[in-house]
């Protein structure tokens, strides 16, 4: 498991940390590079189908993904920051532009610290408003309502 | 996102909203039952319930008189499956890039 944190009071952050038993320049390469991404991004039951990436400030990163509902889910970001090996900051190409709380879409900046032969990863996901932040997390809900109806009727509850 | 997504997320942002569906997950229930516990109109209630019906996160059935309201499940499990920059994908993703970077570690060892 990750540590998430999406308590900020003052910032419409999420903040997510985990550290990763790799050296930090194979870490960066799983992250740029799209024959390793293909690999992992989005986990278990995701397939991907599509990953172009051109991994440079105003470059982008195309991704198609077949979900385990057999639906298919694409994803396009502009890279916004690239400070090989240890930043990244991109958005959805289309951040901003659709209404507050339709969309809770973010900007995300990942970091790579190294610790010895390990490196601390950590991704803000910093939302355009503290609504969208809220929204965002509740949706993070959302894959377990799926599971049933009583796990939904208890997590309603608690959102 | 499309247009049916935005809906759910739209219809699953309010309260009253997600208190009704939590009690719909356990059995269907007219207008009036649905409104009983709550402080406000049955009118508001419609409302609510119109929001949810549009966004297909409830049907309502055919007698004219009680048109009982279920619980569809299929456009929440959309919204589960819409995983674009969110906290259970990144858990999920990174479960698997850590699987990923052990895998490659140990074959890389193995051939040297």
């Amino acid at each position: 498991m990750i540590d998430i944190q999406a308590t900020s009071k003052e910032e419409p952050i999420i903040v997510m940390t985990r550290t990763l038993d790799a050296p930090r320049e194979l870490v960066w390469a799983a992250f740029t590079d799209p024959k390793h991404v293909s690999k992992w991004f989005g986990g278990r039951g995701f397939e991907t189908l599509v990953c172009e990436m051109d991994v440079r400030p105003g470059g982008k990163w195309r991704h198609v993904m077949r979900m385990p509902n057999g639906a298919e889910l694409a994803m396009e970001v502009v890279y916004l920051e690239v400070d090989e090996p240890s930043r990244l900051v991109w958005q959805n190409v289309d951040h901003g532009q659709r209404a507050p709380g339709e969309h809770p879409s973010s900007v995300m900046t990942v970091t790579f610290e190294a610790a010895g032969n390990k490196t601390k990863w950590k991704l803000v996901a910093r939302f355009l408003s503290m609504a969208d932040r809220e929204l965002a997390n509740r949706i993070g809900f959302a894959n377990v309502i799926a599971e049933g109806n009583d796990r939904l009727v208890e997590l309603l509850r608690t959102l | 996102m499309d247009d049916a997504l935005s809906a759910t997320l739209f219809a699953l942002a309010d309260p009253t909203r997600r208190d009704i569906l939590s009690r719909l997950a356990r059995k269907e229930a007219t207008v009036n039952e649905l409104a009983a516990p709550y402080a406000m109109s049955r009118v508001a209630v419609s409302k609510h319930l119109k929001v949810l019906e549009r966004a297909g996160l409830i049907s309502r059935g055919k007698d004219a008189q009680f048109r009982p309201c279920r619980l569809e499940g299929a456009p929440l499990r959309d919204v589960a499956a819409w995983v674009a920059d969110y906290r259970r994908f990144w858990d999920r993703s990174i479960d698997a890039l850590d699987d990923y970077l052990n895998d490659i570690q140990k074959k890389k060892r193995r051939r040297t």
